[in-house]
């Protein structure tokens, strides 16, 4: 298989098995990383691929709000607090914003 | 991880320990608390310009000339000289390793000026992996012009403001890009952001978000214009359906495309500027607040209360909105802050109200809308600041700067801030009003992180803005060694100013990366500057 961790002994034979030595054409082709599980007590779903989120957390949590808001029949700031758990004055809902 | 201060048995610490995951910068940045800028040169001789600041990399020093014409460029170098004396470290430098040019050379000078024009020398904005500059000259403003051809009524105007665009390296202009009759905010570049290679300008005359990119090439390519459309389409899709007005059948089409109440049909021969529509991006933030508001009854009676109440009885309010600047937060979202039209051109715009909107780009929709005092988007800011500060990602010393979120120095100045806080939302109200952030506003050099060193902000920060100068020496105190001092930066000459009365300001240029820092001091009077060089011996 010529695997660039050649024969070296491994927990599980099929750790590593994924890993290919890098192609003499395009050196500086990372290879991808792999996860293993740590217990055997389920397995993974096959051909499972993980990738980090491409939309940061920042966006993340502002598009989660906005959908909790439209999706919910709560007011806004009662989610907000019921989410973080944590207490924040209320500013007031009949102040007006001009 | 270092366990001892010296510089030499770090060296050796370096060299058989590694860092903690992620946190090799971190280690490396240690190394700055042995080497400081602790010798000065004052009231160095240099050529009366306007030293703006240097670029992210390290590789160039702007300055303007004085009349606002020309750019003049320097290479920062480090002095050489040899001594054949023993013990030379005692000695002072000689005269001539003390001259401005030993610290720089000029590489050339480029004249972006024509006559009529001036060069905005708050503005600069880099691009760091094509080494590409853009700078913005401007004619002069013109105060109460017309608001004709879609302008806001309050807007000043400038006949022609240009954005070129070039090489860093040789000074060659590679683009120019012009906008007539129009304003953008060029002081502290607020009025335009730069992300990766995406350039976003905010035409507050017409309310109108350009986006460009700036290619390998050098040139400046329009993205999209954000404004009266969203879509690139929107503008064919809308006259097309103009056009089948003279077919009466067809017009109840356009009646779907908005929920403008105010719409009175359009007519096919009225200039484009001047439609009854409200531009697609005021019917979107209108829609999305329509449907918050919507959502947040279930029965019916309450519902129309709440409309009445909160949307309707603003709804000219919002209408009257205007945007008063942009940044990026991704390739994708836009956070817009809209605002009245007094306060987009004032310089205090604390008393005005002001909203946030963040708008996908790309799907055309406002994901989010907050008012500047809500506690929702203040926690997002406290606890993702540094999402706030979008740098790109080929950008490496932009992503160390301290902020509330990164530095727990920073936080716990923050927490008392808003502790002694006399009203918690004039407090918040405080936090959002920087946003949303300008671009490259701050230095990204190790001397101002929190975790090496503290300082006051009130004399020096890493923001570059002008600060009212003192004549006593800024003292930069080690973090991890409390009381320690180690090294002052004072502005000005070293025997004082003689003269006390008039007022002084200072600016700092501090080196992102090298243990060299300018500090320009000047009157309101148009004198010569006083500038020092501070440097590692």
């Amino acid at each position: 298989m010529g695997s660039m961790l050649g024969d070296w002994p491994s927990f599980d034979p099929l750790n590593f098995s994924q890993l290919r030595p890098s192609d003499p054409s395009s050196p500086s082709r990372m290879t991808p990383v792999t996860y293993c599980p740590t217990h055997d007590r389920c397995q993974p779903p096959p051909n499972q691929v993980i990738a980090s989120e491409s939309r940061n957390i920042l966006l993340r949590n502002m598009y989660k709000r906005t959908e909790d808001k439209l999706r919910s029949k709560r007011p806004a700031s009662e989610i907000l607090i019921t989410d973080q758990g944590l207490k924040h004055p209320r500013t007031s809902t009949a102040e007006s914003p001009f | 991880m270092f366990k001892s201060n010296n510089v030499t048995a770090r060296i050796f610490q370096r060299q058989i320990c590694t860092p903690a995951p992620g946190t090799s910068i971190y280690s490396a940045r240690r190394f700055y608390e042995n080497i400081v800028p602790s010798c000065t040169i004052y009231d160095v001789e240099c050529p009366d310009h306007s030293f703006r600041k240097f670029t992210e990399d390290g590789l160039y020093l702007i300055s303007f000339s004085r009349n606002h014409q020309d750019l003049i460029i320097y290479r920062p170098r480090w002095p050489s000289f040899s001594c054949k004396e023993e013990d030379c470290d005692t000695h002072e430098l000689p005269p001539k390793a003390k001259k401005f040019e030993g610290f720089f050379t000029e590489l050339y000078s480029v004249s972006l000026a024509t006559s009529g024009e001036l060069i905005c020398k708050d503005f600069f904005l880099y691009m760091e992996n094509n080494q590409f500059g853009l700078f913005a000259t401007s004619t002069a403003q013109i105060h109460d012009a017309p608001a004709v051809g879609g302008a806001v009524q309050g807007v000043p105007c400038v006949e022609k403001i240009t954005f070129h665009l070039l090489r860093m390296e040789d000074g060659v202009v590679l683009d120019e890009r012009v906008f007539w009759s129009d304003y953008v905010n060029l002081a502290h570049s607020m009025g335009v952001f730069l992300y990766d290679d995406l350039l976003a300008i905010v035409s507050l005359r017409y309310q109108r978000i350009h986006i460009l990119q700036i290619r390998d090439s050098g040139n400046l390519v329009d993205v999209r214009t954000i404004g009266e459309f969203c879509r690139e389409d929107d503008e064919l899709f809308l006259y097309s359906s103009v056009q089948s007005m003279a077919n009466p059948d067809k017009s109840k089409q356009l009646h779907q495309m908005t929920m403008n109440h105010a719409a009175n049909g359009l007519h096919h021969d009225r200039p484009a500027g001047e439609t009854s529509f409200l531009s697609g991006i005021k019917q979107r933030l209108l829609s999305f607040i329509y449907q918050g508001i919507w959502k947040e009854e279930t029965d019916q009676t309450l519902r129309m209360q709440c409309l009445k109440k909160k949307f309707y009885f603003h709804f000219q309010n919002y209408v009257d909105l205007i945007i008063w600047k942009v940044q990026f937060l991704d390739r994708h979202h836009l956070l817009i802050k809209f605002g009245s039209v007094d306060g987009g051109v004032s310089r205090n715009a604390d008393n005005h109200p002001a909203f946030f909107a963040v708008y996908n780009m790309e799907t055309t929709e406002i994901t989010a809308f907050y008012q500047n005092s809500t506690d929702e988007l203040y926690l997002l800011f406290e606890l993702f600041c540094d999402h706030f500060h979008v740098s790109g990602k080929n950008s490496l010393y932009m992503n160390f700067i301290s902020t509330h979120s990164n530095n727990i120095h920073n936080l716990e100045q923050l927490k008392s801030n808003k502790n002694k806080a006399s009203s918690l939302s004039q407090f918040v109200k405080k936090m959002l009003s920087s946003l949303p952030f300008s671009c490259q506003s701050q230095s990204p050099s190790p001397y101002f992180d929190q975790s090496l060193f503290r300082y006051d902000e009130k004399l020096i920060s890493a923001t570059d803005r002008h600060r009212q100068s003192t004549d006593h020496p800024i003292k930069f105190i080690s973090r991890r060694q409390p009381n320690i001092l180690k090294f002052k930066i004072k502005p000005g000459p070293e025997a004082g100013n003689t003269d006390t009365r008039s007022k002084k300001i200072s600016s700092f240029l501090f080196h992102p990366f090298l243990p060299l820092a300018l500090s320009v001091q000047q009157t309101l009077f148009l004198q010569p500057a006083v500038v020092n060089i501070h440097f590692r011996r």
